[in-house]
């Protein structure tokens, strides 16, 4: 399990982005006293620190520059300076990341991940597999007792946020919502078209009724 | 000055001086001096006033354009009366002091203005840096809400989100050197960060974004650019028409990159085009549907000029609106 340093000197968001990073599986560690955060954070051997720049006695930029002359641990900025100027700074100070305040959850998340796998954890597996069906991502194909389809882009990414949710109901707002973090600009209408295909697809693999429709609530796989 | 309004000005000293010449030629030839004398006497009296006119008119015109010149060669035009050379005269002496003393009430108004000013964007950029934490909070909060609450109050944190921003980029627009960095910036990250901070806004309106061509790179502050195309992506959303979409298309233009965002909305009267950047200008397209502020494609405007950003708009009433971006060629820069 990833630790995750949280230097934040707001209680209300330290504690909520720690209930966050918990459910995400990870193992959130909170500074609370700023006196001493370099000797804390390593005394800790996180994974990964998400720094605030905004904190009371040393400023952020000061700190990762004191975590850099002691470790490479991985830094992400979160902060509510927003200029390309301060982000500049950061990041040439060695911070791996800069996410503005406030800010978007999935893309959060995503980052996160990201630069934890930039960091050489584990490679992310390739492959999503749900009862039958299997998921490549890279090759962009769905393969199922030897049969495989080919998927577009948007075909490949529903499928795959519903086999990450697998046993849970998405509703199609969720849905739409988590394709717009792609950069798949969907609405409503495109996604009832692409649904369609993706379960014409599953078909023609031996998987039909493999995507429920829960009325009124989304799909379920 | 010309000599045509030099010589009008000082009518009434030229009109007492001929009147005066008159009367002692009355009064001399009353008292029997001949007809040719006075006419030597009149061309003499003539060559020596006019002489002396010119001199005067030549004297002051080069006086007039060497303070004109000092005027000219200064960046803050209100410190004039502090770059004076010495007087002359008594007059011009006097005249200089009133000059300076008025000068300086001016520059204390001024230097006073300017810290109010500064001090005003200061707070400005604090207060949003520190609103930032509490909405961040609230986003983090609403994590743990069921879908339909938690898509409607991200949706209105992100309304507060977008008021907010546009404070800080007013407050910015006024001194912009110090946060502007102009680096090589990929189209698509621009566009996909502008999107993205939109999101919300965008579904719940039901608008489709396409992109084409985004694959290019330009040199700009991208959060500045991303901040112009989300003032865009918020009228195309707000001024929707049927199926709404926006497209984004990139095409290099010699050195230069333009970026055309395009919507199918419900467009401009093209009475109204020329003052759509007009700061608090709303239109009537603004004026019926409400919640439209008149400052968005204002700062838009402001802020492409500091980033030499090309920006144009044209549309069509019922039919969309497209507003172009040019960005610089490196050189430029």
């Amino acid at each position: 399990m990833y630790s995750i340093v949280i230097v934040e000197d707001e209680p209300a968001i330290r504690e909520e982005l720690a209930l966050l990073l918990e459910n995400q599986g990870y193992r959130p560690i909170c500074i609370t006293s700023f006196d001493t955060v370099p000797r804390q954070i390593l005394d800790q051997k996180p994974d990964l620190i998400l720094l605030d720049l905004g904190l009371p006695g040393r400023d952020g930029m000061a700190l990762c520059a004191d975590i850099r002359r002691l470790s490479r641990v991985p830094i992400i900025f979160v902060t509510s300076r927003d200029s390309s100027a301060d982000e500049l700074r950061a990041l040439s100070l060695g911070g791996d990341d800069y996410i503005t305040k406030p800010y978007n959850i999935p893309v959060l998340l995503a980052r996160i991940k990201a630069v934890l796998r930039r960091a050489g954890g584990p490679a992310e597996s390739d492959v999503l597999e749900t009862g039958k069906l299997v998921l490549h991502l890279t090759r962009g194909t769905a393969s199922a007792e030897g049969r495989s389809v080919e998927l577009t882009r948007n075909e490949l990414k529903i499928l795959a946020y519903l086999m990450s949710h697998a046993g849970q109901i998405v509703s199609r707002a969720d849905l739409i919502d988590a394709l717009w973090d792609s950069q798949i600009y969907i609405d409503d209408n495109t996604l009832s078209v692409n649904m369609t295909r993706l379960r014409a697809k599953l078909e023609d693999i031996g998987l039909s009724g493999f995507i429920k429709t829960r009325r009124g609530m989304g799909y379920q796989l | 000055m010309s000599l045509w309004e030099f010589l009008s000005d000082r009518l009434d000293r030229l009109l007492i001086q001929i009147i005066c010449a008159a009367t002692a030629f009355f009064f001399l030839r009353a008292t029997g001096t001949q007809a040719g004398v006075l006419v030597i006497l009149a061309l003499a009296l003539l060559l020596v006033f006019g002489a002396v006119q010119l001199a005067d008119f030549f004297r002051q015109r080069a006086r007039l354009q060497e303070l004109e010149a000092i005027l000219d060669g200064l960046d803050q035009k209100h410190l004039f009366a502090e770059c004076l050379p010495p007087a002359r005269a008594l007059y011009e002496r006097r005249l200089f002091r009133l000059t300076r003393r008025a000068g300086q009430a001016m520059a204390e108004t001024v230097s006073n203005a300017q810290a109010a000013q500064r001090e005003y964007r200061e707070y400005v950029e604090q207060w949003v840096h520190e609103v930032k934490a509490p909405l961040t909070a609230a986003r983090l909060i609403c994590q743990n809400l069921d879908g339909e609450t938690r898509r409607r109050l991200t949706g209105e944190l992100a309304r507060i989100e977008e008021h907010v921003e546009r404070a800080l980029f007013y407050a910015r627009a006024e001194s912009p050197e110090r946060d502007c960095v102009i680096r090589q910036t990929r189209l698509e990250e621009i566009v996909t960060q502008a999107v993205g901070n939109h999101k919300a806004l965008l579904i719940q309106s039901g608008v489709q974004v396409e992109t084409q061509g985004l694959d290019r790179s330009v040199y700009t502050d991208g959060k500045w650019a991303a901040f112009i195309l989300g003032q865009l992506l918020q009228n195309a959303a707000r001024y929707r028409g049927e199926t709404p979409t926006v497209t984004f298309t990139a095409r290099s233009l010699g050195q230069q990159v333009q970026l055309i965002v395009r919507d199918n909305g419900i467009g401009i009267p093209a009475c109204e085009l020329p003052r759509v950047f007009d700061r608090g200008f709303t239109g009537s397209n603004g004026r019926s549907r409400g919640g439209s502020t008149g400052m968005g494609l204002y700062l838009c405007r402001k802020l492409a000029g500091f980033l030499e950003l090309g920006l144009d708009i044209s549309s069509q009433e019922g039919d969309g609106t497209t507003v172009t971006l040019t960005f610089p060629a490196r050189e430029a820069l």
